[in-house]
């Protein structure tokens, strides 16, 4: 292999030929033109990504292979982007890395945790390639913890530091299982009920507290309600027949900051079917057929991603969408 | 131990407990709101690393979810006791060096006091509760007499060194107060034994 930085000119000799030997050089099978030659040697000026590849030069009347060499065209790293986060307090904490723009080569990732005068061991994930994991050997520490990463290729290195206390980087998972259903017979009221985290390991001890958000979907504005405890809550204040999206968020009942929001779920508080709507015929066949002479609206909906318009918390479905408004040209 | 296993005391245990938890929530609370009036006044950062100071029980603690129920009370307790004296010395300080001038430090200052003792009364009772009873405090003055008595009487502190250590005192009690918040809530837990304590469970 070869390195060269985008933009440098490189320069290739064909083994131990001469200068003024006749020789073909090649890239990726296709013939070089002379106008980059100089003798022998191989002139690439100002290379470009698009100039990566395995070359090639033989002699010129034999075609033996003198020589050969797989040319990567790249940059040095920039400074690296690291996150330290512990989603699993008292557990550990792991911290994630990546370059803001790539190198195009290979490279190395070094990283150290100190804390004090204790260098920790930074176990690599299962899976990511980008992240590792640190288990806590003390907890309550007021010394902060120190984490330096550095990267190497073959034409530079970089480095980024975070300093940080045990408390700040704690961030818990969002809020797993979140369903939303109406409550029957109340017509301005949804029941909301979540699980913690998975990822969360002892809740007992470690309680969460929650930060709920709902909105009905016509309406921009949120309404927030923060819990201490427990994971249901219901919402008393919804308007008749609007179908809303709610999310929650977790955070650690005394440390750190709050999670992301849990995947939003949709629900419409009960209605009484209109009596208006309904026939004679059905009237005997819903007499016969059960003792419930109401429909129940749908229960929890969570929208297909492939019909949500917008991105991460606020996002909205397009049927729904529709469907509230022809509501709210009816009835408001 | 027998009454510590009756269910009365289970039951006088975890309501101690969920007082203590509440007590340690407003004690951490105003401490932090403490740490950073303190710092501001004294014209130090609030987040600077600050050496461990002598004296200071440091909250810090390897293998936390090993320890048994009385380790942890027994612990508290010595903490919150060094805490009273240490912030009755502060209290002292700040009258003697600002008088009158910096009167809301002082109320705030003499505001933590009052709870940290109330804790320390609160983990006693725990203490009591667990058949144990609560080391006395003579003890631990007499064997400080006698670690005195070794070497020479420390120098008094100068007046940086003084806000510096107030800085670490506040500090290390915040991390006390989470701390103590969590070993309340493992005491509370139900267990087979008086002294067991449960373990998180290993997971990869």
């Amino acid at each position: 292999f070869q390195y060269a930085r985008v933009g440098a000119d490189v320069t290739m000799k064909c083994g131990s030929m001469d200068w003024d030997a006749a020789v073909t050089w090649t890239v990726n099978g296709t013939d070089i033109d002379e106008s980059h030659l100089n003798g022998s040697y191989l002139i690439l000026k100002n290379v470009d990504l698009m100039q990566s590849g395995q070359y090639f030069c033989y002699e010129g009347s034999s075609w033996h292979l003198k020589y050969q060499t797989y040319l990567r065209v790249g940059t040095p790293p920039k400074e690296p982007v690291l996150m330290c986060r512990s989603n699993n307090y008292p557990k550990g904490f792991y911290c994630s890395w990546h370059l803001p723009t790539p190198t195009y080569i290979p490279n190395i990732f070094n990283i150290s945790v100190i804390h004090g005068t204790k260098e920790m061991v930074c176990e690599k994930d299962a899976v990511l390639k980008n992240r590792c994991h640190i288990r806590y050997l003390q907890l309550f520490s007021t010394v902060k913890y120190k984490v330096t990463l550095t990267v190497t290729n073959a034409l530079g290195k970089n480095f980024t530091t975070l300093t940080f206390d045990e408390f700040a980087i704690v961030k818990p998972d969002p809020p797993e299982s979140v369903v939303a259903k109406p409550v029957p017979n109340n017509p301005r009221r949804l029941e909301v009920s979540w699980q913690n985290p998975s990822s969360w390991p002892d809740p007992e001890s470690f309680p969460l507290k929650f930060f709920l958000r709902y909105r009905p979907l016509i309406l921009d504005q949120w309404q927030h309600v923060e819990l201490s405890d427990g994971t249901s809550h219901t919402i008393t204040d919804a308007y008749a027949g609007k179908e809303y999206i709610i999310q929650v968020a977790a955070k650690d009942n005394d440390i750190g900051t709050w999670s992301d929001w849990s995947v939003a779920v949709h629900a419409t508080p009960w209605t009484e079917e209109p009596k208006h709507l309904t026939t004679e015929a059905q009237i005997t066949e819903t007499t016969s057929a059960s003792t419930s002479s109401f429909m129940a609206p749908p229960t929890t909906k969570i929208c297909d991603k492939g019909a949500m318009v917008g991105s991460g918390a606020v996002a909205v479905c397009w049927t729904a969408g529709l469907v509230v408004a022809a509501y709210s040209v009816l009835f408001i | 131990m027998a009454g510590a296993d009756s269910p009365s005391a289970a039951l006088q245990r975890r309501d101690l407990c969920a007082r203590g938890i509440r007590l340690a929530g407003k004690m951490r609370a105003d401490v932090v709101d403490l740490l950073e009036a303190y710092a501001e006044r004294q014209g130090l950062d609030a987040s600077a690393s600050v050496a461990a100071v002598e004296g200071v029980p440091a909250a810090a603690v390897e293998r936390w979810d090993e320890q048994t129920g009385t380790q942890r009370l027994v612990e508290n307790l010595a903490a919150y006791r060094a805490f009273r004296a240490l912030l009755a010395q502060m209290l002292e300080e700040h009258r003697e060096q600002l008088g009158e001038a910096d009167a809301a430090l002082g109320r705030a200052l003499a505001a933590v006091l009052l709870q940290v003792s109330a804790f320390a009364y609160h983990l006693e009772e725990l203490l009591r509760l667990e058949s144990r009873g609560p080391p006395a405090e003579e003890e631990e003055e007499d064997e400080e007499e006698e670690e005195e008595a070794d070497g020479p009487p420390p120098q008094p502190l100068g007046l940086f060194e003084q806000k510096l250590r107030g800085l670490g005192v506040l500090r290390e009690l915040a991390q006390w107060a989470v701390r103590s918040a969590r070993d309340l809530r493992q005491l509370a837990k139900p267990s087979p034994g008086s002294g067991s304590a449960p373990s998180l469970a290993e997971s990869p």
